[in-house]
């Protein structure tokens, strides 16, 4: 009987459990206002008052916060200006990866009170087409992409501000610092072949030609380039990195989020170079030499000074270069003995100065004349670098 | 003392289930006070609250969730009635997907009406195709079904990357591109009602789904054949049942219902689109959970599909508390654990449940003091002729 | 007088359920002591106590005079008591020698020290005359030789006391005899046997004592010498029994069934499991196949059933050809099967009792409609068959079948197999495992059924069995048929020197 006794504890405690849910949802809650004036008051939400109220909010996109990558460079931005400013925060997790999921992160976040919801990443247009009708009064600041129905008609409501980078330019940055640090055998590993990828690339095959020119190079810098087809750490892409470090390339520029952790961990056994992407990641391995960076978290902290001091560019899509500051290498973080601060100073100054003709993805189509899924990094107009296209 | 409840297995399977749930939330909620003691219980409370925490919005989303775990839990209980543990509904649900995708963008040529039926028959084919192909290297070849489906998830899920990159790519998101909006299934105003876009007829079909293999299995001859199979091969074979054909069947029946899942997902339309990635479909997975802790049984899985999908919302909405969602995933991953442990529980609350029969005949027949006595000394592990040795008439 | 086995008032309580109510348990030395029961009296219950599987609720154990707490195998084993379980526990690609010393190596520096172990166990097999050989392989002996080896384990680990459970349900006549003449030896040697079994010739034959309990009570011990079989008897099942099953006088029809140069292989080798076998059965006998296991009788009658491919031959159900024909029209032909083994072929054991009661005929008209079963009708029917064979279960006909008792579960294919008024019944070892009350119901269907002008085809392996009810006896031996007996006319002995092979009778001689 001494089981019986047991069981019953354990179903009554269920019981209970159940009863105590079926009571605080019969309960009508409280009618609680947040305690701001300006929260948005949206008839889709709910009376329910939610439990904290965080004026700025962020959607991770695929990945965690703590990403190395997107998530977290426009986390830091979040978080800083939020510290500062002794503003609530808080990041949202989506239940799953599709649009409805995404935009019930937002609905959310709106529901915690949210002013402004950062969203990095271009998977975000389409639920932002929806959010930015449905809750006018909350700001949305998307990374990478721009608002559209899922047929790339950009349409950018009033509180919708949307940023784009001049990845070619980070891309050059890291191109030339590199062959400017000495290094001739390089290799390109995109995740995938999505525009701000293939910028990167473009970017960093002009930026190996311009300093090859610069410093007068007889052989040809010699650059693999490949796209893995995802943007994760798996065996796969770390046997192939292995590989291209075994066949002498001494330096891999990993574009591609989790890519970067495989490539990194070749590296380390092959006691070569990493090249990171979108973020400092200078601190995850000794092997990274330098990091083509995204100011994410610059570019959020000026949205949101921007929203606070009351001239939010809503409306607007930017596509943020040197010229603001919009892409850099972390050069107090990086490994590089040859390449100095002033000649990195002299190079940003020259793109800001735009005396550099930096090609973009679009330009490069053009450029080659032909339809743009036929063109690859080998139709980049150079000839101090030879690009070996590997599918 | 004759008790005829007929219910009695369902009953213990359901109380098993239960328990198996409460020792899960059970340990969710220490998990929340471990993590932060302070919003612990709020939290508990907006799990438990889960799809009811939103109104209408988050019982769509409940249902949202549900519709693919239901369907693929179905596909997994009714191979396991017939004694096949289906595994493989990952690739079936896969290629369902797939095929629903592609006839929702490349058919246009079939009639608006209908095309998103068309899609979803063309779903079910598919996922039938898939699951056909372990059934018939079992039954002809006697080849197992977990290694033969396992392999074909992997073959599904390369041979869609491949098949998506040929035909319905869109590169630039590395995803399949969306359907035609006649493929979409019906929202039949239940997009209105539940003010989001995420509701359509889908959860009827499940419904119908559910229905129809509770009076295959429960109600037909074909469903006692099935069952049959499933509980004793040799036997039914002694029977003179076709037990090469039920295992063919079962598969098949199996498939398409992952495969009408995958489509269920993919037509709903909510954005969401196959990735080209070297994934396998969770969905699948997430139906052996489903399958387990609704004891197999299709009123079970449905009930078991929405809970655990209740659960998802409600580890969703948590994260107002501060809490990451990933909580809730142990949470459900103990309710499964727990789940395995079903069968324990069921045999200790059968115990209760049944009192022994004793009939004090001149003849001295105790069938179930016997059978109970048997049970006790098998636990024991002492009893090692049951079956074979001297029994009592 | 010196006991070296006493348990005294123990009692057992499973849940609430008495499997052992004061029962007290003497062993002499030097004796061969029987333990008499049906199953779910006791028996195993109180040996695993005494090898201390269990502990009991109440009484308690001495050995050797002197008090003692068992609380596992191993302290059993330093008691120096010993069992034989009724189903071998060895490796069957082992040696003998291997085998025996399994869990008691001797090793020196890591090697073991076989030389010194077999010369120990060669030395006790002459002792006790037991005749093995410690190089043979496991699989290659016959199971008379692994019930040895089995013995040789107990001796070769100095056991004194020696259980013995149900040792001879495997074994053939002589086989039995050896067995016998060494349970003799060994307590003449100064071992103690406890002999469990419910098969009184056996009983008579070799113990000294016997103690019987029934449901869980000690019934008393008598003096095997001074008790009659039929009082031994009636203290196991408490009523009389009767042994002797009564036959009108046979009247046999046209023929029933007919096989004809039936070969059969082997699953996986070209073995001819079945060579060339013929005969008929006529409608009013039953014929017996008599044979020691594994002799082809399983594949004979898988073979004529179905379950089984043939290679040669013809299968006739009054003289129509059904050889090819699938398990279901061989059914509908008229041909039933009460097959060897219950829970394998017999029952879907997780089904209840009415789902049971159907399995071959649930897709007829009666019970079923378009596709879909109708439940009264089967529920109906099952009730019908539960009256009329008197199976009994805890729910009816909504047991679960797994929950019955192994007699009622075999009273249910019984039931099910002949009420499907068949011209042929195949029965295979009906009454394997079954006590004496349940063999004596299910003699007397079959015997109805032969009254009845029904053929009957039993394939059996107990002499007793074949002796009491068979009219017509075919003995197979390796898949051929070495003989033809009339029972009437023949001895057990003479019976079991067909089995062993070392006799055909004429017609059958190559």
């Amino acid at each position: 009987m001494k089981l019986w006794r047991r069981l019953a504890v354990v179903v009554l405690v269920f019981l209970m459990i159940f009863a105590f849910s079926a009571c605080a949802k019969n309960e009508p809650a409280p009618q609680e206002e947040p305690e701001t004036p300006e929260t948005p008051e949206e008839p889709e939400t709910p009376e329910e008052p939610a439990a904290n109220v965080f004026e700025l909010a962020l959607i991770t996109d695929v990945g965690t916060i703590d990403d190395k990558s997107f998530n977290q460079g426009a986390w830091e931005g979040v978080e800083a200006y939020a510290k500062e400013n002794n503003i609530t925060y808080k990041y949202y997790q989506p239940a799953e990866q599709s649009d409805t999921a995404y935009l019930d992160s937002i609905a959310l976040a709106v529901k915690a009170g949210a002013k402004v919801i950062v969203c990095p990443g271009f998977l975000f247009e389409v639920p932002i087409h929806t959010a930015q009708t449905m809750y006018p009064d909350v700001k949305f600041v998307i990374l990478d992409g721009a608002p559209h129905a899922g047929d790339y008609n950009i349409e950018i409501a009033d509180n919708t501000y949307s940023i784009f980078y001049a990845e070619e330019e980070a891309g050059f940055l890291a191109g030339y610092s590199i062959v400017k640090e000495g290094y001739t055998k390089l290799g390109f590993m995109g995740g995938m072949a999505v525009p701000a990828v293939v910028r990167f690339g473009y970017g960093f095959v002009q930026g190996a030609e311009y300093a090859a020119h610069e410093i007068g190079l007889t052989d040809p810098v010699q650059v693999k380039y490949t796209y893995v087809g995802n943007f994760n750490a798996t065996p796969e892409n770390q046997a192939k990195a292995s590989s291209w470090y075994n066949e002498g390339t001494e330096v891999i520029f990993a574009c591609g989020g989790a890519v970067g952790n495989s490539v990194m961990k070749a590296a380390e056994a092959a006691g070569t170079k990493v090249i990171g992407v979108d973020v400092d990641q200078s601190a995850e391995s000794e092997t990274v030499i330098t990091s083509s960076m995204k100011n994410l978290s610059k570019s959020v902290y000026d949205a949101l000074a921007a929203y606070y001091a009351g001239n939010f560019p809503g409306g607007t899509s930017v596509s943020l270069d040197a010229t603001v500051e919009g892409v850099q290498l972390p050069m107090e973080n990086s490994r590089f003995e040859n390449f100095t601060q002033a000649d990195y100073d002299a190079i940003y100054a020259k793109i800001v100065a735009k005396e550099i003709e930096i090609m973009n993805d679009s330009d490069v189509v053009e450029d080659a004349g032909k339809p743009a899924e036929e063109v690859t990094a080998a139709d980049i107009p150079v000839s101090k670098v030879e690009v070996e296209v590997i599918n | 003392m004759r008790t005829k409840l007929f219910q009695y297995e369902g009953i213990t399977s359901f109380l098993s289930s239960l328990s198996a749930i409460a020792a899960g939330l059970l340990v969710g909620l220490i998990i929340l006070l471990v993590s932060n003691s302070q919003d612990a219980f709020p939290a508990f409370v907006m799990i438990l609250k889960g799809g009811f925490e939103d109104g209408s919005r988050g019982l769509a989303q409940v249902i949202y969730f549900a519709i693919p775990i239901i369907m693929t839990g179905l596909s997994v209980g009714f191979a396991f009635k017939t004694g096949l543990f289906n595994i493989g509904a990952s690739g079936q649900f896969k290629m369902g997907a797939f095929v629903a995708i592609y006839i929702g963008i490349k058919w246009s040529f079939v009639p608006e009406e209908i095309h998103w039926l068309v899609a979803l028959l063309g779903a079910m084919v598919a996922g039938a195709v898939w699951g056909s192909v372990p059934g018939i290297l079992n039954a002809f070849f006697n080849v197992n079904v977990v290694i033969t489906s396992i392999m074909m998830n992997y073959i599904g899920m390369y041979l869609v990357n491949m098949a998506i990159v040929k035909t319905v790519y869109d590169s630039l998101k590395n995803q399949t591109k969306p359907v035609l909006k006649s493929a979409v299934l019906p929202k039949a105003g239940m997009d209105k009602l539940f003010n989001t876009s995420n509701v359509s007829i889908g959860i009827f079909i499940v419904i119908i789904a559910v229905i129809a293999i509770y009076i295959i299995l429960h109600k037909t001859t074909f469903g006692y054949e099935l069952k049959a199979c499933g509980s004793n091969r040799e036997a039914s074979r002694y029977a003179g049942i076709n037990e090469k054909k039920s295992i063919i069947l079962s598969m098949v029946i199996a498939g398409a219902l992952s495969g009408l899942g995958g489509g269920l997902l993919y037509l709903s339309g909510s954005g969401k689109y196959i990735h080209v990635l070297d994934e396998l479909a969770p969905e699948g997975f997430s139906g052996i959970s489903v399958a387990l802790l609704g004891m197999s049984h299709p009123i079970g899985i449905f009930l078991a599909g929405l809970f655990i999908a209740h659960l998802e919302v409600g580890g969703f909405n948590i994260q107002l508390y501060n809490f990451v969602p990933e909580i809730i995933d142990m949470i459900i991953s103990v309710i499964i654990y727990c789940g395995a442990f079903a069968l324990l529980f069921k045999q200790i609350i059968s115990r209760f449940v049944t009192k022994p029969v004793i009939d004090t005949d001149t003849s001295g027949i105790e069938p179930a003091m016997i059978s109970q006595a048997n049970d006790t000394s098998d636990m024991g592990g002492a009893e090692d002729k049951r079956g074979h040795g001297e029994d009592k008439i | 007088m010196e006991y070296v086995v006493e348990m005294n008032n123990i009692t057992k309580i499973f849940g609430n359920f008495k499997a052992l109510d004061d029962v007290t348990f003497k062993v002499r030395k030097g004796e061969v002591h029987a333990l008499l029961g049906e199953n779910g009296a006791g028996k195993s219950t109180l040996m695993s106590i005494l090898f201390g599987l269990y502990q009991a609720e109440k009484g308690s154990i001495r050995i050797n005079e002197k008090p003692v707490k068992i609380n596992n195998p191993n302290d059993a084993s330093s008691l120096k008591i010993g069992m034989v379980h009724q189903h071998f526990k060895l490796v069957h690609n082992f040696t003998v020698l291997e085998s025996i010393i399994l869990g008691r190596e001797t090793v020196k520096m890591g090697v073991i020290k076989k030389d010194e172990a077999r010369k120990k166990v060669i030395e006790l097999s002459e002792r006790y005359k037991l005749r093995i050989d410690p190089d043979a392989y496991i699989s290659d002996i016959t199971v008379g030789m692994q019930q040895r080896v089995e013995i040789l384990k107990m001796l070769y680990s100095d056991s004194e006391i020696l259980i013995f459970d149900e040792p001879t349900a495997v074994l053939t006549p002589q086989e039995i005899e050896e067995l016998m003449k060494i349970m003799k030896e060994l307590v003449k040697e100064g071992k103690s046997i406890i002999f469990i079994s419910h098969k009184l010739n056996e009983i008579k034959a070799v113990a000294d004592r016997c103690t019987v309990l029934r449901k869980g009570k000690y019934i008393g011990t008598v003096d095997v010498e001074t008790t009659s079989k039929e009082q031994m008897s009636e203290m196991m099942v408490g009523r009389k029994i009767s042994f002797n099953i009564e036959k009108k006088d046979i009247k046999t029809g046209e023929a029933v069934l007919e096989v004809e140069n039936l070969t059969i292989k082997a699953k996986n080798s070209k073995k001819n499991m079945v060579n060339n076998v013929s005969f008929a059965v006529k409608g009013g006998e039953i014929l017996c196949i008599a044979g020691i296991d594994g002799n082809g009788q399983s594949e004979l009658v898988y073979g004529i059933t179905g379950l089984m491919p043939i290679q040669e031959g013809r299968v006739l159900i009054k003289g129509k050809d059904i050889t090819r024909e699938s398990v279901r029209k061989k059914s509908l032909d008229g041909m039933s099967h009460i097959p060897e083994d219950r829970h394998k072929h017999g029952l879907v054991l997780d089904f209840n009792l009415q789902q049971n009661a159907v399995l071959q005929t649930y897709f007829e008209p009666r019970f079923q409609n378009k596709g879909f079963i109708k439940f009264n009708a089967v529920a109906e029917y099952a009730r019908k068959l539960i009256k009329q064979y008197d199976i009994r279960s805890p729910r009816d006909e909504d047991s679960i079948v797994r929950n019955m008792s192994g007699g009622n579960q075999q009273k249910l294919i019984v039931a099910r197999e002949l009420d499907r008024d068949p011209d042929i019944v195949i029965a295979v070892q009906p009454t394997r495992g079954l006590d004496i009350g349940a063999t004596e119901y299910i003699h007397k269907q079959l015997v109805a059924q032969r009254d009845q002008g029904k053929a009957v085809l039993l394939v059996s392996l107990e002499l007793d069995e074949v002796m009491d009810i068979s009219d017509r006896i075919l003995v197979i031996y390796e898949g051929e048929i070495v003989g033809d007996l009339n029972p009437k006319e023949i001895t057990v002995e003479e019976l079991g020197l067909y089995m062993a092979g070392s006799k055909r009778s004429g017609g059958y001689e190559n």
